[in-house]
């Protein structure tokens, strides 16, 4: 990977956690957002594998959504203004939060139903297909999705059809703790691979390993060989299932990467060892990639674009609330 | 009688039923919502697996409520939101409903699903759904819907011990809704409406939550000089048409508030009311339900959408002004 790629996947990581950290102070500030479900922490799985699609791939993804659709490069404001409701949302404030989509960067839909991604992905890819497209569809879904029928049911036609689908599958169960899912196989990729679907596991803290592990499973899925199975294994962020908006790891500083006294709190040890962000930036570092100036310039680019986004998003006026019963013909 | 609020209700229906008969067996987590009254569920744990916190599997999770109910177990299986339960509308609606009568009676099949419905400020097109209409159009289940926390105990507390499978909805924005409920085995029957207040001018037949919103509208009513008389039917199947058709007797004026969409209970009711009372009436029935679309996320959108006391009022108005 060239230092132009590396760079990329920083900033696109970056990206989403400013997007992220917006949300919260959305949440705090407008009493009616705030259930939302944050993909702080899980930045490296959704960056390495995005940023391995076209433009024309079509994706489909569950609940936790908002890291993906930054990462394919929909109009953050937008975004901004559909989690608040108004009608310069992407849905015209009609889908909220949990269905934010953006056909025109190939984000079909966000089902905000366990199973529902993997399976709409399946009929994309289908739909692809048919039309000899060059295109291939993608599923991001959780662990969960395989505690759901309709997870196998999905799996086993796209095995059966050779369906051009990647599985993307972010895995942040956790042995002890009520995790998202509870699967009596020991590992969730012996479900896919016992439907000859191939598979691969990676740390979804690396960003890098997960890129690398995504462009192979893309070729694979785009050379008409059939679905891939990608899984990214995560640590679960403290904040990942908020009812009340909360900083719990506080606002990322990028200086937190090689000035550790600046990290403090309940959950410093995340920070510290996990955060995929500055493990990324940590790596760029040591290995001379980039320096701590040309970090901090992109930290400053993107944070200015994401509250500029975010700024006008809260100007956005409300649909007209007799509109609602309008269907669209 | 203790006063509670309605969540803790529920919960004591529940362990009153585990503490007389130990086939009484639980299925669900958050089954007191996930606000602030979610507590009431601590009152759970002592009573260890006989409450089961399964895998997100609601199609076999309700066969297998189903099947534990054929073998003499009383299933009670809370999904959670009634939309997650749409995966399992096949296990419930054709599996669940049909098993006790295609067995020509030989079977019991006492199981009682329950789940939250209804607007609930912010759910989207996709957390919002009332499907109880949709429920009640499938024969062979019962369909219980408390608008109280005495209903919500005594509602329970019959559905367990019903042997047909049993579909209760509760709205999340009743859990806090405190009241006096009677302690211990307080069953409240099917079929038998409440009378939550008295009036001669306009009956509001009112479901659920909107049972509320409509002894508020009587309120507003009141000081205009009209006298409601609201009127919960509080099982959807089946329905007290007597109660109903006595009521509406008496106002000769029929409004009914009800959060599903067309093509549910409010038309059943008004058709029911037509069919068989249709001499008593004075005036078209009114139905305030929310408009047949899906639910935008939009705040003042879905706020536009919500059937509520003004919305009640207004129909009622409606009636006795034609
Ligand atoms: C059909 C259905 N059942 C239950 C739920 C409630 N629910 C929302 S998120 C969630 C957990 C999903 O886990 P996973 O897909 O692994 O995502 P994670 O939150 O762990 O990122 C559940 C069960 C739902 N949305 N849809
Ligand atoms: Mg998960």
């Amino acid at each position: 990977m060239n230092k132009q790629e590396r760079l990329a996947l920083f900033e696109c990581m970056l990206r989403i956690r400013r997007f992220e950290e917006d949300v919260i102070r959305l949440a705090m500030a407008y009493d009616y957002v705030g259930r939302q479900h944050l993909y702080i922490g899980a930045e490296g799985a959704g960056a390495g594998a995005c940023l391995a699609l076209h433009k024309d791939d079509v994706a489909h993804t569950t609940h936790r959504n908002h890291g993906y659709l930054v990462a394919r490069g929909s109009d953050r404001m937008a975004m901004f203004a559909e989690i608040l409701g108004r009608d310069g949302g992407t849905n015209k404030g009609r889908g909220g939060p949990w269905h934010i989509c953006d056909p025109d960067v190939g984000f079909h839909s966000t089902s905000a139903m366990v199973g529902g991604s993997i399976a709409l992905a399946v009929g994309s890819a289908y739909g692809l297909m048919k039309q000899k497209s060059q295109a291939i569809a993608v599923a991001h879904f959780g662990d969960g999705t395989l505690d759901e029928g309709i997870g196998y049911e999905s799996l086993n036609l796209a095995s059966l059809l050779k369906l051009p689908v990647l599985f993307m599958c972010e895995n942040n169960a956790k042995p002890g703790q009520r995790p998202s899912s509870m699967l009596a196989a020991k590992h969730l990729s012996h479900v896919p691979a016992a439907l000859d679907i191939p598979t691969a596991v990676v740390n979804g803290a690396n960003v890098e390993e997960v890129h690398a592990a995504a462009q192979k499973a893309v070729a694979h899925v785009r050379s008409g060989k059939g679905p891939f199975f990608l899984q990214a294994d995560l640590e679960r962020w403290p904040g990942s299932h908020q009812v009340h908006a909360a900083f719990p790891t506080g606002v990322t500083d990028i200086a937190m990467a090689w000035d550790s006294s600046k990290i403090d709190g309940k959950h410093a040890d995340w920070i510290k060892t996990y955060d995929p962000i500055l493990r990324h930036a940590k790596t760029l570092l040591a290995e001379s990639v980039a320096t701590q100036d040309e970090l901090l310039a992109v930290d400053q680019r993107v944070t200015a674009d994401t509250t500029k986004a975010r700024e006008t998003a809260e100007k956005s006026p409300f649909p007209v609330a007799s509109d609602a019963a309008k269907q669209f013909a | 009688m203790t006063e509670m609020n309605f969540a803790e209700a529920l919960v004591d229906a529940l362990c009153v039923a585990m503490d007389a008969d130990p086939k009484v067996s639980i299925i669900g987590r958050g089954i007191s919502g996930h606000g602030a009254e979610a507590g009431a569920d601590k009152r759970l744990v002592p009573y260890g697996d006989r409450v089961l916190d399964p895998p997100t599997s609601e199609a076999a999770v309700a066969m297998l409520a189903l099947g534990a109910s054929m073998t003499g177990l009383r299933m009670f299986h809370h999904f959670g939101s009634g939309v997650f339960a749409f995966e399992a509308w096949n296990q419930v609606v054709n599996e669940a409903a049909n098993a006790r009568y295609m067995s020509g009676g030989r079977l019991k099949s006492p199981v009682t699903y329950c789940m939250f419905h209804g607007l609930r400020q912010g759910g989207g097109p996709q957390h919002s759904a009332s499907p109880h209409g949709a429920y009640a159009h499938n024969p062979g289940l019962e369909i219980v819907m408390p608008a109280t926390p005495a209903d919500a105990k005594g509602l329970v507390l019959t559905s367990i011990y019903s042997d047909n499978a049993t579909v209760m909805l509760v709205h999340p924005t009743l859990l806090a809704l405190r009241a006096e409920v009677p302690a211990g085995d307080y069953r409240v029957p099917f079929g038998k409406a409440a009378v939550h207040r008295q009036g001669k001018d306009v009956t509001i037949v009112a479901l659920s939550r909107q049972v509320t919103e409509a002894m508020k509208a009587a309120d507003i009513l009141a000081q205009e000089g009209i006298d409601a008389e609201v009127v919960d039917p509080r099982t959807l199947v089946p329905l007290d048409e007597t109660g109903i058709l006595a009521s509406v007797k008496k106002t000769g004026r029929l409004v009914i508030a009800d959060e599903g969409p067309s093509f549910g209970s409010a038309s059943e009711i008004a058709a029911m009311v037509a069919e068989k009372g249709f001499s008593s009436l004075k005036a078209p029935v009114a139905r305030v339900n929310r408009p047949h679309t899906p639910v935008p996320f939009s705040p003042e959108m879905e706020a536009f959408l919500t059937p509520d006391a003004a919305k009640i009022a207004a129909a009622a108005r409606r009636t006795v002004a034609a």
